[in-house]
């Protein structure tokens, strides 16, 4: 089995809406696919759909080798799903929520106590284990949630938007927890709206909007489809930046765009940066800055999915994070 | 274990676990049958009984547990909808168990939850003076009636559930259904004396046939004039109810989700 996850022209309308115009994605086996998107994408309907929740309208979908519309069953034996807003049960304790699952899936009572234990301290939530999941923190619930997911020990896991509304400490906290989870060599399918989560957790990336796949590959791939890498250059003094531009242009065959007094420009021959640098040096041009850099995931992903790039000066990613 | 029974069997505690950590979730059903002992037999039941408040416990209370038993079965569509608009149920439906089973478990829990409502309704008519005039095999034969038509009538209300869009509407459903069948029955007031179109309902409601088999089977005569037919008048309700709501439920459930 090459992949875990395949899925191919998946159809989902609702009424009148078409939330996914005809999908395809593969997750290999033990690797973590990304599946970015804004709002609205259709990213929670893959899951679903992946996760036997929906069925697709047209389409197929193979889950480490079954079918998800003909043995939902089978399907269900190998994954763990996490909701976007998770689904643990509010009147029981975390302890009581985790055993609920093990016993569920057949264990015995001792057994299901004993994996309820164990996940809890995974998760560190051994001290709120005896607790009312009513009253935990929205981290604290996310983990549990993921503790849930996790129970039966599945192979393939499904994270749909773990992070939203996480506080940046949460946030890290279950990006190591996918991390652990990749090198286990669980094959993960993670949905996210933000950038630097697929960026930092993905070995492959498929962008979705508005219920269509526009581009997937990996992070660095993707990168590259964008425009490659750009040229950055700060010279030291303003009355110098003419004569840098100028300079810049000539090698690079292109003039420079200017952001206050950054120039950047697109480099497609990674040997022509040194032919700057030389010719400002024997200019005389001494430069504040320089840098080679590749588009951030968040430029990339507002070229491919055509929403406008924010002004220049704004910060990209931070602008990302949540609150 | 069967998974089947497994699955249900766990589905059950975890809705009947809750009550637990935080008993004032049963005040409900505690205080609902004390309240309608108190209704009819002091209120109501003296003036019917001509006074006789010992005749009117006699005849009042097989009621008042049919009615409890009734009236419980609303929590199953309820609870249902809540859990619909919770994502557990989602994450139930991605574990490999049988479709079924959160239904099943429900409606088990419920039952559990039913037991206890038809039992306090039952202690509170011995504190007020109400006597098992025959033995246990009768008590047991009526108690059985009793979860036959609860049961039966619990699928009624997870159709109910399933179909409703909030729990409060389906709340306000199901007292529309159950009030009529409760109030306007033969459980606390005879048959007699009524309007002819009221006559002929109250002879076909369930809830007057439950009522008379039960008032026959706990306090013989001259209650159990009509024992054999009443029995089977309610069994054969109950398997009706079955046959209709069981699948309709199933087929809402699985559409719901």
């Amino acid at each position: 089995m090459r992949y875990a996850i395949e899925a191919e022209g998946l159809v989902k309308r609702f009424d009148d809406t078409v939330a996914l115009a005809g999908v395809d994605l593969v997750a290999g086996a033990g690797t973590v696919l990304g599946l970015l998107g804004p709002n609205g994408a259709g990213k929670t309907t893959v899951v679903r759909i992946l996760a036997t929740l929906a069925r697709p309208d047209a389409g197929t979908a193979r889950v480490g080798g079954h079918d998800v519309v003909r043995s939902p069953d089978r399907v269900r034996k190998l994954i763990g799903l996490t909701g976007q807003y998770a689904s643990v049960d509010e009147n029981l304790t975390g302890h009581q929520n985790l055993f609920m699952i093990g016993r569920l899936l057949g264990m015995s009572r001792p057994d299901a106590r004993d994996r309820a234990g164990a996940l809890l301290a995974r998760f560190g939530l051994t001290d709120a284990g005896g607790r009312g999941a009513k009253g935990y923190s929205g981290g604290m619930r996310r983990r549990l949630d993921l503790a849930a997911s996790l129970v039966g020990d599945p192979r393939i896991i499904y994270l749909d938007e773990p992070t939203t509304g996480l506080d940046p400490h949460a946030r890290a906290e279950l990006w190591d927890v996918v991390r652990t989870l990749a090198a286990d060599g669980v094959t993960v399918l993670l949905t996210t709206q933000y950038m630097d989560e697929a960026d930092q957790l993905a070995d492959a990336i498929t962008v979705l909007d508005r219920g269509a796949v526009v581009a997937s590959g990996t992070p660095d791939a993707l990168k590259a489809q964008v425009g490659g890498q750009r040229l950055e250059i700060r010279p030291a003094r303003a009355d110098q930046r003419d004569a840098a531009a100028g300079i810049v242009a000539e090698v690079i065959g292109r003039s420079p765009d200017r952001r206050g007094d950054l120039l950047s420009v697109p480099v497609h021959d990674l040997g022509l940066p040194p032919a700057v640098f030389r010719r400002l040096d024997e200019a005389g041009i001494p430069v504040a800055e320089l840098a080679l850099r590749r588009p951030s995931l968040d430029e990339v992903f507002r070229v491919l999915t055509g929403t406008p790039r924010p002004a220049a000066d704004l910060p990209v990613t931070m602008e990302r994070i949540p609150a | 274990m069967m998974p089947l029974a497994q699955q249900g069997f766990t589905l059950a505690w975890r809705s009947l676990v809750p009550l637990k950590n935080s008993p004032g979730q049963l005040v409900g059903y505690v205080l609902q049958p004390v309240l309608m002992i108190a209704v009819f037999v002091y209120l109501f039941g003296g003036a019917a009984a001509g006074g006789d408040r010992h005749l009117a416990v006699l005849y009042a209370l097989p009621g008042v547990l049919a009615q409890s038993a009734l009236m419980a079965t609303i929590a199953t569509g309820v609870n249902l909808n809540t859990d619909l608009h919770n994502g557990v149920f989602d994450r139930f439906r991605s574990l490999p168990i049988v479709r079924a089973a959160p239904l099943l478990g429900r409606v088990l829990a419920d039952l559990c939850l039913l037991g206890v409502s038809v039992g306090i309704a039952l202690l509170a008519g011995f504190a007020v003076g109400f006597r098992i005039g025959t033995g246990p095999v009768q008590l047991a034969v009526a108690v059985g009636l009793i979860l036959a038509i609860a049961v039966s009538l619990s699928w009624g209300s997870a159709l109910l559930g399933l179909v409703s869009k909030t729990p409060a509407s389906m709340q306000v459903t199901a007292t529309a259904v159950i009030m009529p069948l409760t109030l306007g029955s033969s459980a606390f007031i005879p048959v007699g004396g009524m309007p002819g179109w009221l006559q002929w309902w109250m002879k076909v409601n369930p809830t007057s046939h439950l009522a008379g088999a039960v008032r026959g089977l706990l306090v013989g005569r001259p209650y159990d004039a009509h024992l054999a037919s009443d029995i089977l008048f309610t069994l054969g309700w109950a398997a009706v109810m079955l046959a209709v709501f069981v699948p309709l439920a199933g087929r809402a459930y699985r559409r719901r989700i």
